[in-house]
């Protein structure tokens, strides 16, 4: 915005301020197209039933029979989300009120356990063994990291019907053990691993290992000098392998989809396909559980964005 | 990346008596091991167990072993050529549209703008949203009738006799023997919001190229009379050519291996025009429970997706060494 011309200014306006100006033009219009079927979202999800049923459509709720955009008469509302909701009075619940919502209590809860597992034990795993990658030299070494690269280029897709079978044996050979959740945290797990072993090996790599030398020659063990030593240089690198998959597995459908096989434990992306189905018309509803479903994501991502961006350029450019 | 071979556990250490290192040997194992038993078990094993199946006939005594007979049933139905025509012309719209545009704003946002990082993370936000959540987004907007674009792409004098309903209308008639091109109108609207979902990674990433270019060869292109065209065709593209190509073959791993839009936005309708591989690779798995063909299917996908990881790989190593 610096370099808009006042109109004030008589003088020839140098070419590099209306380069400057341009360029930042065309940028405010991108940025406005690419936001605009989100915010039209936005706009839907806070509609009423008789407003997104309009024919023709309208695109903000505030006309009158006299006017055509009426700022005092608008007719925003909350239907969408209190549908999703389903917010009923219960006499045992905790606040005296019970969410019957599929979404909110079943679904979105599911999501987060599974993308909070996932997160943590691919964090953990990913970290041991990009250290262990980066600080030692095995027979096997380079092999073992091109097999893991290699491993990525298998996606989730081809796996899921061998996956599928396998849930499906393992369910009739362990009839109590087996647990839907259990089976597709290790999927998750299993998809996510490669790229973060290659992320974590990347951010290990940046860290001087003169400062674990010095550590051990100070006599610490090499545990000590990981968990001392390493573990406060790399908490932002794990950070971003902790995020992506987090993000990851919240935004995955197709596994969640087909191999659990209780429809108590899928999560929110199978809530929103199925709700896609019920709710051909009400637009402000399906637009509402968007909302819900992907908002945790966005104020992450605009919250951690640095995170993001180093551990998006460690994988996709080294790895 | 690479250190010597000979180079000792934790380098630098010179040369060390044999017993403290036999006790360091073990570490790294026993850190990796983890990560490698849940490998095996989730992504080796699997994959081996796609093979197998490929090769197998679910009969009422069980599975048996019927050759290549999934693959000759799979080459032999009309209906593969016609998913693959569709996923051909899906990864080169999608693909091609995407890498122009990201390509574009990334010179843009290649010079140094206050606002630069405003833009980025705003640009950004589509990225952050599911596939699901982005086919239900652009869906809402076409809605027969009520979409917010479809009184616009349904007037009838805008586009000629009854107006564009996007998500029902059929395809034009093919103008080379099956292949579906013209695509469908809900074809080109899939390839718009999946660009529109890949934009900012690549972005990004061709965005981290041009800012290793040094100010220095741009200027002295400047001072020998090239114009931005030219300085772009002859010095910018063939300086970013491994990133571009590396961004293609993510585009098309992405855009082969994704489906999850296609089941929120079209649900591979309408008829079976944007039925692409891994739409089909589901409908034969799962709604037609035919595992053997689809796991010849999910082989024949996997193969592909590796051989683009290997030309991946090996354009980052070139470009490593080059660095």
């Amino acid at each position: 915005m610096a370099q808009t011309v006042s109109p004030q200014r008589t003088f020839p306006v140098s070419r590099k301020a209306r380069e400057g100006f341009l360029t930042n033009l065309a940028l405010i219009v991108i940025t406005m197209m690419a936001l605009l079927p989100i915010l039209t979202t936005v706009l839907i999800s806070f509609k009423r039933e008789e407003d997104v049923t309009r024919k023709p459509p309208i695109i903000f709720p505030c006309d009158t029979p006299t006017a055509k955009i009426d700022l005092t008469a608008c007719r925003w509302s909350i239907e969408g989300y209190e549908r999703v909701a389903l917010l009923m009075p219960e006499a045992n619940a905790l606040l005296g009120f019970a969410l019957k919502g599929r979404m909110l209590n079943t679904y979105l809860p599911n999501t987060v356990l599974y993308a909070i597992s996932t997160a943590l034990i691919v964090m953990v795993l990913a970290s041991m063994s990009g250290y262990a990658f980066s600080r030692y030299r095995f027979r096997g070494h380079d092999a073992l990291m091109i097999v893991i690269i290699a491993i990525t280029g298998v996606p989730l897709l081809t796996n899921l019907l061998a996956l599928y079978q396998m849930g499906a044996s393992i369910r009739h050979a362990a009839e109590g053990i087996y647990n839907d959740r259990v089976f597709i945290i290790f999927v998750y797990c299993g998809f996510y691993l490669p790229m973060s072993v290659w992320i974590a090996k990347g951010f290990f790599d940046s860290i001087p290992r003169e400062l674990e030398e010095a550590a051990l020659i100070d006599g610490c063990s090499p545990v000590g000098s990981l968990v001392r030593i390493v573990a406060p240089l790399i908490t932002p690198g794990l950070t971003a392998i902790f995020l992506l998959a987090f993000v990851g597995v919240w935004n995955e459908f197709i596994a969640g989809y087909l191999l659990i096989t209780k429809n108590d434990l899928k999560p929110a992306m199978f809530g929103m396909y199925d709700f896609l189905g019920q709710n051909i018309i009400n637009a402000q509803v399906v637009a509402a559980a968007c909302i819900i479903i992907a908002l945790p994501m966005v104020l992450i991502f605009l919250i951690a964005r640095q995170n993001f961006f180093r551990a998006m350029v460690e994988g996709a450019i080294k790895g | 990346m690479n250190q010597p071979a000979t180079a000792p556990l934790l380098g630098g250490f010179g040369p060390k008596k044999a017993k403290p290192r036999r006790r360091i040997d073990l570490l790294p194992f026993i850190l990796i091991l983890p990560t490698i038993l849940v490998l095996l078990a989730i992504q080796v094993y699997p994959a081996l167990y796609t093979i197998v199946l490929s090769v197998q006939e679910r009969e009422q005594t069980g599975w048996e072993f019927v050759g290549l007979q999934n693959f000759e049933i799979l080459f032999d139905s009309a209906a593969l050529g016609e998913s693959a025509g569709h996923t051909v012309v899906y990864l080169m719209g999608y693909a091609s549209l995407t890498l122009m545009l990201a390509f574009f704003i990334a010179l843009l946002l290649n010079r140094k703008s206050h606002l630069s990082g405003v833009y980025i993370t705003l640009l950004f936000i589509p990225w952050i949203l599911a596939d699901i959540i982005a086919g239900v987004v652009f869906r809402l907007l076409v809605l027969p009738d009520y979409g917010l674009f479809s009184g616009f792409l349904q007037n009838p004098a805008l586009f000629p006799p009854r107006g564009l309903s996007v998500l029902t209308a059929d395809a034009a008639k093919p103008w080379i023997g099956n292949f579906p091109f013209p695509p469908s109108p809900a074809m080109v609207y899939l390839i718009l919001a999946a660009s529109w979902r890949a934009l900012p990674f690549i972005t990004l990433l061709l965005l981290a190229a041009l800012q290793t270019i040094s100010n220095e060869v741009i200027e002295s292109s400047r001072i020998d009379g090239a114009n931005t065209w030219q300085t772009i065709r002859h010095i910018t593209i063939p300086l970013i050519l491994p990133t571009m190509v590396v961004a293609l073959f993510n585009l098309t791993l992405g855009g082969i291996n994704g489906v999850g839009m296609v089941f929120s936005l079209t649900g591979g309708g309408p008829g079976t025009s944007t039925h692409v591989l891994s739409y089909f690779l589901y409908s034969i798995g799962w709604v037609s429970l035919d595992f053997g063909r689809a796991a010849a299917l999910a082989v024949i996908l996997a193969v592909i997706n590796l051989t683009l990881i290997a030309g991946t790989l090996r354009i980052t190593r070139v470009q490593h060494r080059s660095a």
